[in-house]
């Protein structure tokens, strides 16, 4: 890096019972409470419509919240307009100037504090070069791809030196390859960084991926706010684990001391409390290895993906369908239209509420 | 091959429409330099129309006032316009909805009805109050009136064009109001602010009726001046008055290639220029 | 409440010139065109009470002398010239705006430029121009008296003829700019799909050409049969009696009839006139895009 470092700048924010409705809408935003330490890569998560971006819009100061309390770095938010935040947003279109170059672009917000040319420069060109876009300074925006805007929209943030960076879905216009590339390399930029990243996304797999935590959200309230595993092994309820990727449910008739009754027949084991089982794909054994656990039963293969490391199984039991996906050991594998022996056990289960 | 033949039909289209769009201009260039008053036989070259018609204040009194009444009301259409476009793009889901329907007003009104509109209303003003009587000031209000809906439709428009977030953009970027119209309104605005410009003066250079119904007697323009002398059936110095106003439209569309052609040109050494 | 008084002062700072500018200037003075109509011609032909339908009845050809069609022939030959000249401009712009934009795109804004740079000088010029051609004595019109469709020695004008010629000549830039645009944005996949779906030339045109370019044409239609239908200036200078449109017939009640009920209303008939033309235009837009909403 050249001459300016970037300085370390983290801030905490603490979100109290925030409260947003637009007219003829039921609230975007019902009471919503939140904690984000300082450093933390957080993602709010969920289908659109959720929330998640009226929520970042209300940490940027784009919006402001019907009821509720908003502190950055341990300082109330009301009334502080968006350019007097230390906060700046990654938006979604990247909303690049189009009269403005890309160093023009990167130094805007540097330009509109007041900060003196020679600074402006050489603090764009350090952060041109830590997002990986020194080469394409004096470029026009037009003449950018997706990833190279992506990065530029990126350091016109991260400038700024801001307490807490937003990012709104910035990887949703690229393709799933540069996607993935971008996703680690923000990861890491973050750590090195060590500022308070708030990210949305509606994509569970780029959430568990790139988060320290992560705020699920439902039609304006928070569902779960849980570490990527937890959230993906123990969701709080059907709606999380639905949108977690999950697709093995098992609705629980009844329960008694040593095991549940379900609609694939008896299960024994703990299975806590909750109406429906969650069967995890990986949980649920085939044939040889179903001999291991308690539970077995049979169950038709009706369909069979091949997915290289692995095969994916949709078995059909009773009238419940299954899911399930099985290391590929170089044995033959099942066919389609073959009764298998199915074998489910306590661990890689989570029972949940509806 | 069938596209061929068609290609070789359409160049000969176009050259006839070419003949047809600029002999009219043609003829009256040509004919102004006539020695003799006849737009059927050309006797000899001669600059004698021109030379009376420099003689003949009334003709130089017009030319000011053509001047005046075209760059005064575009200046004023355009800031007013300009502003009213971008009230619109601000305010257009509130309050506001309504006032876009009246912007439409002068797109569907004949220019004979909204001249007449004018001339009476301002004779109604005047007989009451004593303001607004004929002449250039009515004129310029007149013509402002009707150039503003469009300019203000132009920039709103290119507004409409732009990604929202770049407002929000500019917000999170530390520009306060006053500098988010000096940094990025302005400079994103300029083209759709330089062809209103170019649209308004347009309204105002082409347009006779407007003009003759809200004249007053000392403000009499140059077309104003070339339909009397048509009706008196005087002509000989028309044509070197129509070839004066043609000469300037050449020069400025040639200035307006030109400027188009060095904004694109220089579109990519521009930003290392100015960084 | 500091946060609504600024938002205020900032609407009223960027609209309230305009708005007024309009409010003051046009609809004022439209309202009261309209009023006019109703009121009676007074002695120096200014409006005076009572009010009546009296200008409306004389409009319809009702005189002194009984009825005379009059009048109505006016509206009609009005809506008639119109209709023509649009049809012709139609006729001429389409190929134009197809070949420009099958052009080199660094070729495209000149010769758009080209097109438009008539219309900027003044329309009297541009008539002017024309009253230079059509002169007795000129190639065109002897040419025209050799074919035996004028009169040795008389000019091509004043003609209704040279009133369509006119019309056309003043507004075939605003059907070509809207109808380029349309062109410029075509999407050649769906001709190509329509070809590779066995479509001859024709067919290909009809469905899936002409559709792609509907819009434009409408919008270009909008812009040359309004200001064609208000025409006064080519009527004025290139017509003679049997070419004079409505626009004339309101214009002389200002300026040497001095009839002011009457001429304003002949102005909401010409509106009247102009509402309805938008509403079948939008209509027939609306049939022949298969009832898909055309904007207009």
């Amino acid at each position: 890096m050249t001459g300016h470092a970037l300085a370390r700048t983290a801030s905490s924010i603490r979100i109290e019972a925030v409260t947003k409705s637009f007219e003829r809408e039921v609230a975007a935003l019902d009471s919503v409470t939140l904690d984000i330490e300082a450093g933390e890569f957080f993602t709010l998560l969920g289908p659109s419509g959720c929330g998640k971006t009226t929520l970042l819009r209300v940490l940027a100061g784009l919006e402001q919240p019907d009821s509720g309390r908003v502190e950055i770095g341990g300082r109330s938010m009301a009334g502080v307009p968006p350019h007097r935040r230390s906060v700046n947003t990654v938006f979604q279109s990247y909303a690049l100037f189009p009269h403005r170059n890309v160093r023009q672009n990167i130094g805007f917000g540097l330009e509109m504090q007041g900060v003196p040319g020679a600074e402006i420069a050489e603090r764009s060109q350090a952060i041109a070069e830590l997002t990986g876009i020194g080469t394409l300074l004096d470029r026009d925006v037009a003449q950018l791809s997706g990833g190279q805007r992506q990065r530029v929209a990126l350091a016109r943030a991260l400038v700024n030196e801001p307490d807490v960076l937003l990012l709104d879905e910035p990887l949703s216009a690229l393709d799933a390859g540069l996607r993935a590339h971008l996703q680690l390399e923000l990861k890491r930029l973050q750590r090195r960084l060590g500022m308070t990243f708030v990210f949305v996304t509606h994509d569970q797999e780029e959430a568990m991926v790139m988060s320290d935590r992560i705020a699920v959200l439902n039609a304006g309230r928070i569902a779960q706010v849980d570490t990527p595993q937890g959230v993906y092994e123990a969701p709080a309820d059907l709606f999380v684990a639905r949108f977690m990727g999950h697709e093995n449910f098992v609705p629980i008739r009844q329960r008694d001391a040593t095991g549940v009754d379900t609609a694939i027949g008896r299960l024994d084991g703990d299975f806590g409390g909750g109406t429906h089982l969650l069967l995890r794909p990986e949980a649920i054994r085939l044939d040889s290895d179903a001999r291991e656990v308690p539970n077995r039963f049979m169950a038709r293969v009706s369909e069979r993906l091949y997915r290289g490391g692995m095969t994916e199984y949709r078995l059909d039991c009773g009238d419940i369908q299954l899911m399930a996906s099985c290391a590929n050991r170089g044995q033959p594998g099942h066919e389609v239209g073959e009764t298998v022996e199915v074998g489910v056990s306590d661990r890689g289960t989570a029972t949940l509420a509806d | 091959m069938r596209s061929v033949r068609l290609d070789y039909a359409l160049r000969v289209f176009w050259g006839l429409l070419l003949v047809f769009l600029y002999a009219p201009l043609a003829v009256v260039v040509f004919f102004s330099f006539n020695s003799i008053n006849s737009s059927a036989r050309f006797a000899g070259f001669s600059l004698q129309w021109y030379e009376r018609l420099f003689r003949n204040e009334a003709i130089v009194s017009a030319l000011m006032n053509t001047v005046v009444l075209a760059l005064a009301s575009t200046l004023i259409a355009v800031v007013i316009g300009g502003l009213l476009g971008y009230g619109f793009y601000r305010y257009r889901l509130g309050r506001l909805s309504w006032l876009v329907w009246l912007i439409y007003l002068p797109v569907i009104m004949p220019d004979i009805v909204f001249g007449i509109a004018e001339m009476t209303f301002f004779v109604a003003i005047n007989e009451r109050l004593g303001i607004l009587s004929p002449g250039l000031g009515t004129m310029v209000i007149a013509h402002v009136t009707f150039q503003v809906p469009f300019v203000a439709l132009l920039v709103n428009a290119r507004l409409l064009s732009l990604d929202p977030q770049l407002f929000e953009a500019c917000h999170d970027l530390y520009a306060a109001p006053w500098q988010r119209a000096r940094f990025f309104l302005l400079p994103v605005l300029r083209p759709a602010i330089l062809s209103s410009f170019l649209l308004a003066l347009t309204l105002s250079i082409d347009d006779f009726v407007i003009s003759f119904f809200t004249a007053g007697p000392q403000s009499t323009t140059l077309p104003i001046y070339i339909w009397s002398a048509i009706k008196k059936g005087v002509t000989p110095e028309v044509n070197a008055i129509a070839t004066l106003m043609i000469g300037s439209v050449l020069l400025v569309a040639l200035f307006s290639l030109l400027a188009q052609h060095g904004s694109s040109g220089g579109k990519q050494s521009k930003g290392g220029t100015k960084a | 409440m500091s946060v609504l008084h600024r938002e205020t002062r900032h609407m009223l700072f960027t609209v309230a010139p305009g708005a007024l500018c309009i409010f003051v200037f046009l609809v004022l003075p439209s309202v009261y065109l309209v009023g006019m109509a109703f009121l009676t011609n007074g002695p120096y032909g200014l409006p005076t009470l009572p009010l009546s339908l009296q200008s409306f009845r004389e409009l319809a050809g009702f005189g002194f002398l009984g009825w005379s069609p009059g009048n109505l022939y006016t509206l009609i030959r009005s809506v008639w010239q119109t209709l023509l000249a649009t049809a012709l401009v139609i006729l001429l712009a389409y190929p134009a705006a197809y070949y420009i934009s099958t052009r080199p795109a660094r070729w495209r804004p000149l010769m758009l430029l080209v097109i438009v740079v008539p219309s900027w000088t003044n329309q009297v010029i541009r008539s002017v121009g024309w009253m230079n051609i059509f002169a007795p004595g000129t190639p065109v019109s002897d040419f025209a008296a050799l074919l035996g469709l004028t009169a040795p020695q008389m000019g091509l004008f004043p003609s209704q003829f040279a009133v369509i010629v006119g019309l056309v000549y003043n507004f075939l830039p605003f059907m070509v700019l809207p109808l380029y645009a349309a062109f410029e944005r075509l999407d050649t996949e769906q001709v190509e799909a329509a070809k590779d779906l066995f479509a001859s030339p024709m067919a290909v045109f009809r469905h899936a050409v002409f559709p792609q370019t509907l819009p434009g044409l409408m919008a270009g239609t909008v812009l040359v049969a309004i200001p064609a239908f208000g025409m006064y200036v080519v009527t004025e200078l290139l017509g003679g009696g049997k070419a004079t449109m409505i626009g004339n017939l309101v214009a002389r009640q200002f300026a040497q009839a001095s009839n002011w009920p009457l001429g304003a209303a002949g102005a909401i008939i010409m509106i009247a006139v102009t509402l309805i033309g938008l509403k079948v235009l939008r209509d027939l837009g609306r049939r022949l895009s298969g009832d898909r909403e055309v904007v207009l």
